[in-house]
């Protein structure tokens, strides 16, 4: 019982720090169809700057919120530079930003240096509780927590406020909404630098869960997150939600009952949903 | 005609300057920058078959360059080292290739064009964590040396090896995207529904084209092990698909002679950048630079070096024609 809560937990944080890149993959492939291959860029940008911002403040509350608004900036150049001039035209928009995601990468290393850094957990989170036997790390709960708090901040702006309706119209048909005299470029630049704040977020409370940091990790969790993206549906936020957990938990528990499977769960899983239901499992209907 | 044949005699003059080239030149780190230069030329082309003909974006192809850089080594290093099994762990690679294409294309093809990019990116991720888990036959990331077969312990003559498999796919390929199913690959790349529309099955096409990239991506892979006579992860890893794509972008995406131009201009300038790093630091990060080039390139100049140079070319042709019979009206 002990081992199946704790490896419920694991799987449960692993999946909500997926779910923070998958989301905003997600809702900018569904709005905009762009399918932005920088994603995870943003992500180890929003990892660097926390742990920065962390360093200088001993902040963890400041660097969470740095991450944010570099994550928002970066953002915001990567849709103005990058992906503006090739809007509409499928083949140039996935190599470009694949190109970009190189390039922001390998910034980080010019940045803050090509080595490894260390994170550590802020102390207020830092340590366990004991709750009869069940020894749980307080960080990961902390995560899982920050996870369903956003996932209920933004499903609460897209179902109950206005600009959640454009977005979610825009989904389902961004020329009828474009139609009816919305702006959807300026919904979707929004949508765009809200989606990589998110990355970065996920970044930063990503950096002290692994305990470092490299400029790498963010095509590692891309990966995942595409896998998420193919499983819930493109364009789906809850299905972002529910593919992330279940990629977040399959690993957990494969990691410890069948090792050697571990791997190939994500993709079992992929191809399954492929092969069955390949527009995902929570399609929005178009 | 008359044209055709003159396009072909410099075509062998050029393959005849590459193969004296050695011997007038006896310099051991040209042969070796050159033989490097023609194995990624043959892993562009590939990649082009993809992306400039079939107009699909794979992010994967580092897997296939894999498959062949693993079959090879494993089994010269477990085998032996006879040219009879390199040429055998050139056909298994290859195989294996031909089969993880052709499932993946099967399994994706029919969707958006995004599924493609997504899906070859997560396996070649999963089959690189693969080869860093299963130690026993790859050693992960410290990776391992083998023995090349005994006649390329010249390097003359794997030089001359290289050469002949870059002309060989060059024909090979040339001979694909010419024929009647080539040309369907391009009706698929310029519009895909049309094409359908006509009766054809695209996705058999789109197929067959993948498993063709595959299979050449693993003859590259093969070769560029030999070369080294070493292998580790990081021929699985997501660089070498960069890198291809960099030198078909680059190169010109849609000729067959652009990737290979791509490859020689990507393969230089990494030689040149990699002594220039050792006065300027800041070139480390070379990455950066081909990083930023790259997006010029897709903005800016899409066609690449060869294309573009090849629109030129004949858009003064046809300048000539027309003044020729605006000439002849006249008269």
């Amino acid at each position: 019982m002990e081992l199946l809560i704790n490896l419920t937990i694991n799987g449960l944080s692993t999946g909500m720090l997926i779910f923070l890149l998958a989301s905003g993959l997600t809702l900018i492939f569904g709005l905009m169809h762009v399918l932005n291959f920088a994603h995870g860029g943003l992500f180890a940008w929003g990892a660097y700057a926390g742990v920065w911002f962390y360093s200088i403040t001993s902040s963890f509350t400041v660097a969470l919120i740095g991450a944010i608004i570099v994550g928002a900036l970066l953002g915001f150049i990567t849709e103005r530079l990058i992906i503006r001039p090739v809007y509409g035209d499928v083949v140039p928009q996935i190599l470009i930003t694949l190109g970009f995601m190189l390039v922001i990468s390998e910034m980080l290393k010019v940045v803050w240096g090509p080595n490894q850094i260390a994170a550590t957990v802020p102390p207020a989170l830092s340590g366990s509780w004991e709750i009869g036997d069940v020894l749980i790390i307080k960080y990961r709960l902390f995560i899982i927590l920050m996870g369903f708090l956003v996932f209920g901040i933004f499903y609460y702006i897209l179902k109950r406020t206005k600009i959640g309706l454009i977005v979610r119209a825009g989904v389902i048909n961004n020329e009828m909404v474009q139609a009816l005299g919305i702006n959807i470029k300026r919904v979707f630049l929004l949508v765009f630098m809200t989606g990589a704040a998110l990355a970065a977020l996920g970044g930063a409370l990503m950096a002290p869960y692994s305990g470092v940091i490299y400029a790498e990790m963010g095509m590692d969790f891309a990966i995942l997150a595409f896998i998420v993206v193919v499983i819930g549906g493109m364009g789906s936020f809850p299905g972002s939600l529910f593919a992330a957990i279940l990629v977040g938990l399959a690993g957990s528990y494969m990691a410890y009952y069948v090792p050697d499977l571990s791997l190939a769960v994500n993709m079992i899983i992929m191809v399954l949903v492929l092969i069955f239901r390949p527009q995902g499992l929570f399609a929005v209907k178009g | 005609m008359g044209k055709i044949n003159l396009k072909s005699v410099y075509f062998w003059l050029i393959v005849l300057v590459f193969v004296l080239f050695p011997f007038v030149i006896d310099s051991r780190p040209m042969t070796i920058l050159l033989t490097q230069i023609f194995i990624f030329a043959i892993l562009a082309m590939s990649y082009d078959i993809l992306l400039g003909y079939t107009g699909i974006v794979s992010f994967g192809h580092a897997m296939f360059f894999g498959f062949g850089a693993y079959a090879t080594s494993v089994m010269l290093k477990n085998i032996d080292s006879s040219l009879t099994v390199f040429f055998l762990s050139i056909i298994v690679g290859m195989v294996i290739a031909g089969i993880v294409s052709f499932l993946i294309g099967l399994l994706t093809l029919r969707l958006q064009s995004h599924f493609f990019a997504m899906f070859t990116l997560a396996v070649s991720g999963l089959f690189l964590v693969l080869a860093e888990k299963w130690r026993s036959l790859t050693q992960g990331n410290d990776g391992f040396t083998f023995r090349a077969p005994e006649i390329f312990s010249d390097r003359i003559n794997f030089y001359l090896f290289v050469l002949f498999c870059l002309v060989l796919v060059f024909l090979l390929l040339r001979l694909f995207v010419n024929s009647p199913f080539g040309k369907v690959l391009i009706a698929v790349k310029e519009n895909e529904t049309r094409t359908k529309a006509l009766g054809y099955k695209t996705i058999y096409y789109k197929v067959v084209s993948s498993v063709v990239a595959g299979v050449a991506a693993s003859l590259a892979g093969s070769l560029y092990v030999v070369s080294l006579r070493f292998v580790n992860t990081s021929m699985m890893a997501i660089d070498v698909t960069l890198n291809a794509l960099l030198m078909t972008i680059i190169g010109g995406v849609g000729t067959l002679v652009g990737p290979i131009v791509g490859a020689a201009i990507i393969e230089l300038a990494k030689h040149n950048l990699s002594i220039l790093a050792k006065t300027y630091p800041i070139f480390e990060r070379w990455i950066i630079f081909f990083g930023i080039i790259y997006i010029l390139a897709v903005i800016f100049f899409p066609k690449g070096v060869v294309g573009t140079l090849k629109e030129k070319w004949e858009g003064r042709k046809m300048v000539r024609q027309q003044a020729m019979k605006q000439k002849e009206d006249a008269a």
